[in-house]
């Protein structure tokens, strides 16, 4: 804001822990560094976080480089509200776990569903196939 | 021919003039450059060997390094860098001519290299056991230096036909002996490619790095980006738009200027801020401290990647004095703001002082917007560095803070300004402008409602509208157009011209479109200049002192325009029916009219409006959709109020026209709105001012008979509802009708106000 005043710029969140959401579905959590005109941006000491349910678990991941335009949402983390999550962090393997089988469950449903449309003569295409183009 | 300039007296000199007159008509350059006299050595050959020479001449100064691998190496691959020529010259002395015909004429003019050749061929003939040991040759080499004058004759005695021209050619160049390191120089005064080499200069080898002094590898310069060629394109920047600043360079210590790569050595770089913390920490109490400002650590604790690199950082970035070589001891550490730089990444080096940490103190250039929106930006600001003070601390302890640098973000920040520079930023940006326009005004109302001051409003400057005018390349002297096109000049790839059809009948159907084309054509024009003066007050507001004279004569201007396109010709300053007809007959053009009327002074617009009352049976035949022409209502009636009674009594009578006309007048709804709204402002006149001139001549009292006639005469049915009545015409009609009539009168306008 104090570069570009009634606009919204990164600048000011330079240095700052940040959560980034990307297109692919990662969460990633670091420090922003770096910024350019595009939105690219520099995360350092970055962690994956993966969320299943009321549970995380943290990958390190070290230094990102992210195009821009693979950004989906970020914003800034406040320390102190962090400290005071309800979300309980797990080990990696256990977060890894959770989420195999959480996508297994979603894949079944979906299945079952698509095989019930089939039964009865309907096709729904498939909505994440739309973001390729 | 200087070919013959050798110094050579055994050369069969026979054996050369017959070549010579064989070659007589081959063109010299030609020659010289494809064929015999061409010189044909490898060049990488060359430069290798020069270069060995360099090392070589500082191997000989201390004497002592054995060359054994590089003997090897010359026996064992016959091109790649050589050794001096003279050891071999030396080892066989006057003999081998055969061996060192052969040579030179196999490897060619150098006299370097033939030497190199003969070295081997007379290992080869005299001995076919592996070379003498480094350290014999060794003295060899080093004598070599003394007797370089010897060995070239030796040389040149027996030189090649091939040999003699190269060197003749570059003798006819004319390059100087040029002083040279004293250990080459013998050697380099008569080979004249060496001289090139002086004049040039020996591209040095980039010096290898050794294992104690770690080169940081953030300050290397990266090779120069190549660009496309110019012609025609957009111009060319030094360094391609997307380029990020070149972070500050430190004195370049060693800079190679023909190594591509520069390769610099940091120079020491003082530190700006006062650590916080004492000069030297071990490896624990700086881990600690590290950790505590990034709350959680995304390590786990087991691993601490990031320390370790810290204490690398240290080890690279101690600024006075030596490196401290390969120690985890207690690294200096200079701490502050940005004094952490951590070994990955590539943190632009630090030279000088930096500005504070960025709480508000700096002022960017918000000239290009709405002083409300300054204001409350800087409001905001000011809540924010209250905030910002407390958690300031925390980030001072943040090693890796400010990697990006101020400079950078001044850039990134200053390539989004960019997008928001306007000229023009009533065009750009409408919206915005006017929603603070209509902030402010409210905020005025209500502030100051006591006040009826005018406050001037202060619009700021907009960036002033540069206007390039793109020149294409030209080519003087060229035949035809020549294929130069880029993005700004695509060249038009055929020349088409246009021929018109003298096709009779075409020409008849054609006409009724050419003439509702024109009509839209002038429709357009006239809304072009309608949209300027619309914008006038806007513009004249905005414009300064100095060019509103300007602005305002452009206005002028353009009304008077306007009216010209209405007139009939340019002395006759009546309204032209026919013109007005055809842009009335438009939809576009009766919208046209309507916003223009309140432009136009009065007595124009007056005009205009009898034109309108004159042709409206005609304009309201082409207005089926009585809609359209119901736009003109409230810019007529604002002229009628500003009328004079003379002006409005002829304005009735045009209403009413031919016989017949009125009728018709009052099958329109316009047109019965029309009518009702000039007796209105007649019996607002009566009424209003006794002295009217109203009733001076009878015509106005004629008129509403004869109207009031019509309206009683004419069936409800084709009386068409108008607008809206306005209240005064009964107390109007009252004074020139009958009781009777007046009852008539009065139901048939109920009847039709009734309708509505």
């Amino acid at each position: 804001m104090n570069y570009m005043p009634g606009t919204a710029s990164l600048i000011e969140d330079i240095d700052k822990k940040h959560l980034v959401l990307l297109r692919d579905g990662r969460t990633l959590i670091g420090f922003l560094r770096s910024i350019d005109q595009f939105a690219n941006l520099v995360l350092h000491q970055t962690v994956e976080r993966i969320h299943v349910g009321k549970k995380y678990g943290d990958i390190p991941r070290g230094i990102f480089i992210v195009r821009g335009e693979n950004v989906v949402l970020l914003g800034e983390i406040d320390l102190e509200k962090e400290s005071e999550t309800v979300l309980q962090q797990v080990s990696i393997e256990e977060i890894l776990e959770e989420q195999r089988s959480q996508q297994q469950a979603k894949q079944e449903a979906e299945k079952a569903k698509t095989q019930a449309l089939k039964d009865r003569g309907l096709s729904i295409p498939r909505v994440d196939m739309l973001d390729e183009y | 021919m200087f070919r013959f300039q050798s110094l050579d007296e055994d050369c069969t000199l026979e054996e050369e003039e017959g070549l010579v007159e064989e070659e007589d008509e081959i063109d010299q350059f030609n020659d010289d450059t494809f064929g015999a006299g061409a010189i044909d050595d490898d060049w990488q050959e060359e430069h290798a060997r020069l270069a060995e020479l360099d090392e070589r001449d500082k191997d000989a100064a201390s004497m002592h390094l054995p060359a054994s691998t590089s003997q090897d190496s010359l026996t064992k691959t016959p091109a790649p860098p050589p050794s001096a020529p003279p050891p071999g010259l030396e080892d066989q002395g006057g003999g081998g001519d055969l061996a060192e015909s052969l040579a030179r004429l196999i490897l060619g003019a150098d006299p370097a290299i033939a030497g190199v050749g003969t070295v081997k061929m007379s290992d080869r003939v005299a001995q076919p056991q592996p070379p003498p040991s480094g350290l014999q040759l060794q003295p060899h080499s080093l004598l070599s230096y003394q007797q370089q004058s010897q060995s070239q004759h030796l040389l040149h005695r027996g030189t090649a036909p091939m040999q003699m021209n190269s060197r003749s050619i570059w003798e006819s160049v004319g390059f100087g002996p040029v002083s040279v390191t004293p250990g080459l120089a013998p050697h380099m005064e008569d080979s004249s490619l060496a001289s090139i080499m002086k004049e040039v200069g020996l591209p040095k080898k980039p010096a290898t790095m050794r294992s104690d002094e770690r080169r940081d590898l953030s300050e290397r310069v990266p090779p120069p980006r190549s660009c496309s060629p110019v012609i025609g394109s957009p111009p060319v920047r030094a360094a391609p738009i997307g380029t990020p600043p070149k972070p500050p360079m430190s004195h370049p210590l060693n800079q190679q200027i023909h190594c591509p790569t520069a390769v610099h050595v940091r120079a020491p770089v003082q530190h700006r801020y006062p650590p916080p913390y004492p000069e030297r920490l071990s490896p624990n109490t700086l881990l600690n401290i590290a950790n505590s400002p990034l709350c959680r650590p995304p390590f786990p604790a087991g691993v601490g990647p990031v320390l370790s690199q810290i204490q690398r950082a240290q080890l690279l970035n101690s600024q006075v004095g030596p490196f401290p070589r390969g120690a985890p001891a207690p690294p200096l550490l200079h701490s502050g703001g940005g004094g952490f730089r951590p070994f990955f990444g590539q943190p632009p080096p630090r030279v000088g002082p930096l500005p504070p940490p960025n709480h508000g103190s700096i002022r960017h250039n918000t000239t290009h917007l709405h002083p409300q929106h300054r204001r409350l930006l800087t409001q905001r600001l000011q809540n924010r560095s209250d905030r910002g003070g407390r958690t300031g601390e925390h980030r001072n302890r943040d090693p890796y803070s400010n990697l990006m640098t101020q400079r950078e973000k001044d850039w990134v920040a200053r390539i989004q300004m960019m997008q928001l520079q306007s000229t023009d930023p009533y065009l750009d940006d409408y919206y915005y402008q006017n929603y603070y326009e209509k902030m402010e005004k409210r905020q005025e109302t209500e502030r100051d409602s006591s006040k009826k001051e005018h406050t001037t409003k202060l619009i700021t400057p907009q960036v002033a509208k540069l206007e390039h005018t793109y020149r294409p390349v030209q080519f003087a002297g060229s035949l035809g157009k020549l294929t130069v096109s880029s993005v700004n000049n695509p060249r038009k790839m055929i020349d088409a011209v246009v021929t018109s059809r003298t096709d009779d009948e075409e020409k008849r159907e054609k006409q009724v479109w050419n003439k509702r084309r024109q009509i839209l054509y002038t429709v357009e024009k006239m809304y072009s200049l309608l949209l300027e003066v619309q914008d006038f007050e806007k513009k004249f507001i905005q414009t300064p002192e100095e060019q509103r004279d300007a602005l305002l004569e452009q206005h002028k201007s353009h009304t008077v325009q306007l009216y010209n396109t209405l007139r009939e010709r340019e002395w006759d300053d009546r309204v032209s029916d026919e013109q007005c007809l055809m842009i009335m007959s438009v939809r576009k053009g009766k919208r046209l009219v309507s916003r223009l009327l309140p432009f136009l002074p009065q007595p124009q617009a007056a005009a205009v409006i009898m034109a309108i009352a004159r042709n409206l049976p005609a304009l309201a035949k082409k207005d089926k959709q009585d809609q359209v022409l119901c736009w003109l209502v409230e810019p007529v009636a604002a002229v009628i109020q500003s009328m004079s009674s003379s002006a409005l009594t002829d304005l009735l009578q045009e209403l009413q026209g031919s016989e017949g006309q009125l009728p018709r007048v009052l099958q329109n709804k316009f047109g019965v709105t029309l009518l009702y709204l000039i007796l209105s402002e007649g019996e607002r006149m009566q009424s209003s001012d006794t002295n009217c001139q109203l009733m001076d001549d009878n015509r106005w009292t004629e008129l509403v008979f004869s109207v009031t006639r019509k309206l009683l005469e004419v069936p409800p049915a084709s009386l068409s509802p108008p607008l809206f009545t306005p209240p005064n015409l009964l107390s109007l009609f009252s004074r020139y009708v009958d009781r009777q009539r007046l009852e008539q009168l009065q139901e048939k306008l109920q009847i039709s106000a009734l309708s509505r």
